[in-house]
């Protein structure tokens, strides 16, 4: 009788061990190219949201219960050098946090925004990262382009390219215009508005509360870091 | 032992969805796009394959009534395998499907191969019959995602197919994945009743 | 106030994202035991139990030993093995309790092991970040997000079962039978609650 039971068990048990002895080092292999992806993805953002800028080491901080990052940066314009901050932030959206990384100057206008991790509805919120992709199937064939070309390379999604320019420091208003183009960016800029995602204001409203979120904490970590050793790089 | 027939039978006289009627949950919710619907087969067919192997090779000594939790270990750690290396490798292609690749693990049709097919017979037959399901399963993934890719978000392959036509999202969504399997299905049974009452 | 954030986690996971009919979860029992109302409610009752005590379960074992240990990698075998045992235990239990059910659900209560609504509830908990380091009370929110999503798949459940046990006496087209009129009629519920993603909480 105990036989029944313990061979059994054991054998499960014989092949839990060897599983797992065999996803470690699965995941031993995996590791650095999992760790790489990571960075490169929030060194591109950097990239995208301070433009031409050099940039520090991330800051963490605790602001109001949570962990907030942030980098200070610096850029030669003329004889001047300007500042630039950029910071992590995120909102509840539809299906969890819709979490972006924003780039600002010292005089709080926005100098890009980009969206890192997002589980919106695909479709509809989902479209905050999607590139407006004016190049057909047919052009891509004809023209002869390679498939590994991808048409659709490092272009910046029309969402978040409405972020560029806008006053963080002021409130950013939210209008529905419908479907996207370019030539309707002079007005909303006018009105520090953006143009909301058709059928998806939850997503929309919440990337507009995370940046003004952000811009808080902003502020109050740059308080925080005062009078002591001036940021920057390392 | 028929090799060929062993292969052959999962992609259509005993295709997973359509004619078994089994591993409809991807199905539905993977077919949003050509590229999820690939690397979804991929998976699939990885793990099909692994687990159809091991199951055969253990089919001798596995105690029979602890041996479903142990196929579904087995499966568990092909799954995750492919999940570790889709994370290093394709990162895109790990948040597009989600919580999905790890629920290939209850995937019926693994399981139910294992159970039917693996646990009785020899490795070589059992490779091709993973092999052979794996491939049948994606290809109707295949076609459901071509009519939903298209309709719902006016693109294939990614690139976009009328410029200025806005899709209707409905098709991405779980109302439209019901809509076009129930079409498939209702399709297949037309032809086969027509065949029948030749 | 907390409260609110409970409702919230309920009404999110029962009508504007169910499982069955907006993440397109757990469809194979939904297909196979909709059929009757009574065993509909044996199944949901059962998947709500069976999702809820695996939510308990498992969020404590990410939480300290998955991510204590930094073994995240074992998280899908360890899952789905704990997931296992619970519905081993529910079946035990139910047959002690009432043959009768145990008897009309068949061999679709150790299917409850493959339900993908069952592993995907728990995968969601981790993924809500209930089971991160600084959020206040995640066990509740997980324990009351399984339950709710457990509540979700067996309201569309006996919806469904209502819709079939009609769709018995009807004139249905003979391609149209079985599996292609579920499916549209599915379909159709999930167009219907679609109309719930509009909700604000």
């Amino acid at each position: 009788m105990i036989r029944e039971i313990v061979k059994p068990t054991l054998t499960l048990a014989a092949i839990a061990f060897i599983s797992s002895l065999l996803l470690s080092y699965v995941q031993k292999y995996t590791e650095p190219a999992i760790e790489r992806q990571k960075r490169e993805k929030l060194a591109e953002a950097l990239r995208l949201v301070l433009p031409g800028f050099t940039v520090g080491e991330a800051h963490k901080v605790p602001i109001e219960g949570s962990e907030f990052t942030f980098w200070i940066g610096d850029r030669r314009s003329g004889q001047a050098v300007e500042k630039g901050y950029a910071f992590i932030t995120g909102s509840p959206g539809y299906g969890g946090d819709v979490e972006s990384m924003v780039g600002v100057d010292e005089k709080g206008k926005i100098l890009g925004l980009s969206i890192l991790d997002q589980s919106e509805s695909p479709g509809l919120g989902a479209r905050c990262v999607e590139v407006a992709n004016r190049e057909t199937l047919w052009d891509c064939l004809l023209k002869k382009i390679p498939f590994r070309d991808h048409c659709e390379e490092k272009r910046i999604p029309w969402f978040q390219i409405q972020f560029k320019w806008l006053d963080a420091t002021r409130k950013i208003r939210v209008e529905k215009r419908g479907v996207w183009n370019p030539d309707m960016r002079p007005r909303l800029l006018e009105d520090n508005a953006i143009s909301a995602l058709t059928g998806a204001t939850i997503t929309t409203d919440a990337v507009v509360r995370s940046v003004e979120r952000g811009t808080a904490r902003l502020n109050k970590a740059l308080a925080m870091r005062l009078p002591d050793r001036e940021g920057g790089a390392r | 032992m028929n090799y060929w027939k062993e292969f052959a039978k999962g992609i259509w006289k005993r295709n997973p969805q359509l004619i078994v009627g089994l591993g409809f949950c991807p199905t539905l919710a993977i077919s949003t796009s050509i590229s999820n619907a690939f690397w979804m087969t991929v998976g699939v067919t990885f793990v099909l394959m692994g687990s159809n192997i091991l199951v055969s090779l253990i089919r001798r000594i596995a105690p029979s009534h602890l041996r479903i939790p142990i196929y579904i270990t087995i499966i568990a750690a092909f799954v995750t395998i492919v999940d570790l290396s889709l994370k290093a490798y394709q990162p895109a292609v790990y948040k597009s499907l989600g919580i999905f690749i790890p629920l290939i693990v209850v995937n019926c049709i693994i399981l139910g191969r294992a159970e039917e097919f693996a646990q009785r017979n020899p490795i070589l037959p059992s490779l091709l019959d993973g092999a052979g399901m794996g491939i049948g399963f994606g290809l109707t993934l295949f076609v459901l995602s071509f009519f939903r890719e298209i309709l719902g978000s006016n693109k294939l392959f990614g690139f976009t197919l009328i410029p200025g036509m806005e899709p209707a999202a409905v098709m991405i969504l779980a109302p439209g994945a019901f809509f076009t399997l129930a079409f498939m299905l209702w399709g297949m049974n037309a032809v086969n009743s027509r065949k029948r009452n030749r | 106030m907390e409260i609110k954030v409970f409702l919230a986690i309920l009404l999110s996971t029962i009508l504007i994202n169910n499982y069955v009919l907006s993440r397109i979860l757990g469809i194979c029992p939904f297909l196979g035991v909709s059929k009757k109302l009574d065993s509909a409610l044996g199944m949901g009752l059962a998947v709500i139990f069976v999702m809820t005590l695996t939510s308990f379960i498992t969020h404590p074992i990410y939480k300290y030993v998955l991510v204590g240990y930094r073994i995240t990698y074992l998280t899908i075998i360890v899952f789905i093995l704990v997931i296992a045992a619970v519905v081993q235990l529910v079946e035990m239990v139910i047959r002690k309790i009432s043959p009768v059910l145990h008897q009309s659900l068949g061999i679709f209560l150790p299917l409850i092991t493959t339900n993908c609504a069952v592993l995907g509830v728990v995968l969601l908990n981790i993924s809500s970040g209930f089971a991160k380091p600084n959020v206040s009370m995640g066990l509740l929110k997980s324990v009351v997000q399984g339950f709710g999503g457990g509540a979700g798949f067996t309201l569309a459940l006996l919806i469904m079962a209502g819709i079939r046990e009609r769709l018995e006496i009807a004139d249905v087209p003979e391609n149209l039978k079985g599996v292609p009129i579920t499916f549209i009629t599915a379909g159709l519920l999930a167009l219907a609650f679609y109309g719930f993603s509009g909700m604000k909480i």
